[in-house]
């Protein structure tokens, strides 16, 4: 069911187009993120959900009711600040209570709820303390708490994990979900972090200057990236210049990439492919290219090659299994060859 | 080691304080336990008269009318300083200089020439009198000058950018997320105001308050100008005591008195600044 529809929403300071005419549909109990580099109107476009900004145009529509005269303490929605905004004059349970305190709810039910999230956020006996006598960890988690416990139909998260460190990140990532679950409400992440957003969002929008670049799950968006900026955002890819040319698409080094998708006759663009489709040997597929070792990585997990390519003016990055790697002893300087197939490869115009 | 240096640097300060500030303020109270010389003068037997007479009906409703009259002007200076302040602060980034500079503009001139300039708009032929009858009132106006209110007046208005910096310092510091997040989980703008900005910035309200009040209990200016010697201040009576009646060990023992109040202010303000500083706000 949809929960919320946006309507051609635009957002004018002055000259600039902050958003510039976007259109979504996100479902009840979804889990969405609005991915975007900075200046993509991410944003912009939370805080008209929230209500601290005007739309200059277009429909903002919850449950199918125009929301964008209502002011923000009148909207069943709630925001995660990025800087998380706790009060600091207040302690831990002060901070979570001010939310029901203004719903007038009965103080008995005020204490319960209040009690309840803490045992969620594993915070309950840090109840009486002040937010700055916690880590930054902890202050998520009671920024967190203070939204959810009003049981908003929409929670908004201002890149929620963006001070925190890599490794608590990780967990928090997790840890997001498991409430977003646990309570069913839907959440709306902004975040500039393409790995946040695959690993936690069960659909991705991609924004740049204003506008929706696509939409779709992170699977979608990761293996059909609808244009070159999605590709290049979305994880890593590396790209071949190659021309159509004979009804061919020739690279520069003049080997034949064979695709799905094909360009007009003269027209440059580029070949896309993610490093794991690449394998060693030329038997992994119709596309192959021969490079020479100049970098190697090696993760654990996988073995990270960089080749130099004639067809390619920066390294070919491929990524090998471990299993996939201990089949060949590879040293730098080595000639290798790599092929991939067809349908990994994605063709974009220039 | 434990390193000095501090205490290098502050000792010609130290110094000065004690040898000009300290030891004569100590000499002028010693000076309330002696007996007044028949012309004149200090008779130096020891007695507790002086202090007795401080409280005399006379003189504590002096206390009481001076405290009563500084705490309105204290009171009203806040009010008036805060919302200054607050539009200040909500201004663009790039006026706020401006608009401090000019909010603090009339601190830089002469307190006389100021309080002066406050007859001439209050006289009976003043500026205000005269804009009445050119408007078309020809009645009566109330007495304006030599009042009460004018004291009041003259004092909120002398002390007023002093209050707009104290609670400026507070109010620019604020994360307006923070109170973003007040309306977002539901308050109105008056509650997020009475909730969430004005306990955080009380420390500027009462630094404000306190220092209008002590600076008013004791001012002894305004009120003879403003007040016309209508009624006298605790400011005024000390000045008599030692200037005109030459009593100066009851002069020494009101003084005694003034500062006691204000110390006691001055430490409580500072315990409520501490106290509210323990709470800083969150570093993002």
């Amino acid at each position: 069911m949809t929960l919320l529809s946006l309507r051609n929403i635009q957002k004018h300071f002055g000259a600039v187009r902050a958003v510039d005419g976007i259109d979504l549909d996100i479902r009840e109990n979804e889990f969405f993120a609005l991915l975007g580099a900075s200046g993509s109107g991410k944003t912009t476009l939370l805080r008209m959900l929230a209500g601290f900004e005007a739309p200059t145009g277009g429909e903002i529509l919850l449950d199918g009711q125009e929301i964008s005269g209502v002011p923000p303490n009148k909207r069943p929605v709630n925001l995660m600040f990025q800087s998380y905004a706790l009060f600091p004059h207040m302690s831990v349970a002060q901070n979570i209570a001010y939310g029901l305190e203004m719903e007038r709810l009965p103080r008995a039910e005020i204490k319960t709820r209040v009690d309840e999230i803490l045992e969620v956020i594993q915070l309950g006996d840090l109840a009486k303390r002040k937010p700055d006598q916690l880590s930054g960890g902890q202050r998520q988690r009671v920024a967190l708490a203070r939204a959810l416990v009003k049981r908003p139909r929409l929670l908004l998260l201002d890149e929620p994990l963006g001070a925190l460190d890599k490794k608590l990140r990780g967990e928090m990532q997790l840890e997001l979900k498991r409430i977003q679950d646990e309570f069913g409400i839907t959440f709306i992440i902004v975040t500039h972090d393409q790995e946040e957003a695959l690993v936690m969002a069960d659909r991705i929008a991609i924004l740049r200057d204003g506008k929706l670049l696509q939409c779709g799950t992170p699977h979608e968006i990761y293996e059909h990236p609808e244009s070159r900026f999605a590709a290049d955002f979305i994880g890593v890819m590396n790209f071949l210049p190659v021309e159509q040319r004979d009804g061919k698409l020739l690279t520069a080094s003049g080997d034949v990439i064979t695709a799905a998708d094909a360009l007009d006759t003269g027209q440059r663009g580029v070949a896309a492919v993610r490093p794991e489709r690449l394998h060693l040997g030329d038997a992994q597929g119709e596309n192959r290219l021969t490079g020479k070792v100049s970098a190697l990585a090696y993760h654990g997990l996988d073995l990270q090659l960089h080749l130099m390519s004639p067809a390619a003016p920066d390294p070919v990055m491929v990524r090998l299994t471990a299993g996939e790697a201990e089949t060949r002893r590879l040293a730098i300087g080595e000639e290798v060859t790599v092929s991939w197939a067809a349908k990994d490869t994605r063709i974009f115009a220039v | 080691m434990t390193d000095r240096k501090p205490l290098y640097l502050m000792s010609p300060a130290l110094a000065w304080l004690t040898a000009f500030m300290v030891v004569p303020c100590l000499l002028i109270l010693a000076l309330a336990f002696f007996r007044r010389g028949i012309y004149g003068g200090i008779e130096y037997t020891f007695t507790l008269e002086n202090i007795a007479l401080v409280f005399d009906p006379l003189y504590a409703g002096v206390f009481l009318k001076s405290a009563g009259i500084a705490g309105l002007s204290a009171l009203i200076a806040v009010i008036v300083g805060y919302a200054s302040a607050y539009a200040i602060a909500a201004a663009p980034a790039r006026r706020q200089p401006v608009l401090l500079f000019f909010a603090v503009l009339p601190f830089w001139s002469n307190y006389l020439v100021r309080t002066y300039a406050w007859i001439v708009l209050l006289n009976r032929e003043g500026l205000i009198a005269s804009m009445a009858h050119w408007l078309g009132y020809d009645g009566e106006l109330p007495k304006l000058l030599y009042t009460e209110s004018a004291v009041v007046v003259g004092l909120v208005y002398n002390y007023l950018p002093f209050v707009i910096l104290a609670c400026y310092a507070p109010l620019s510091r604020l994360n307006p997320e923070i109170a973003e997040a007040s309306r977002d989980l539901g308050g109105s703008g008056w509650t997020t105001f009475r909730r969430v900005t004005l306990p955080m910035t009380f420390p500027g309200v009462a630094t404000g308050f306190v220092f209008v009040f002590v600076l008013s209990i004791g001012n002894f200016v305004t009120p003879a100008l403003l007040g016309g010697g209508q009624f006298q201040m605790i400011g005024n009576l000390v000045y008599a005591q030692f200037l005109t009646a030459n009593d100066w060990p009851f002069g020494a023992a009101l003084s005694m008195f003034l500062i006691a109040i204000m110390m006691g202010l001055l430490t409580l303000q500072t315990f409520a600044t501490e106290r509210a500083s323990g709470t800083r706000p969150e570093a993002t």
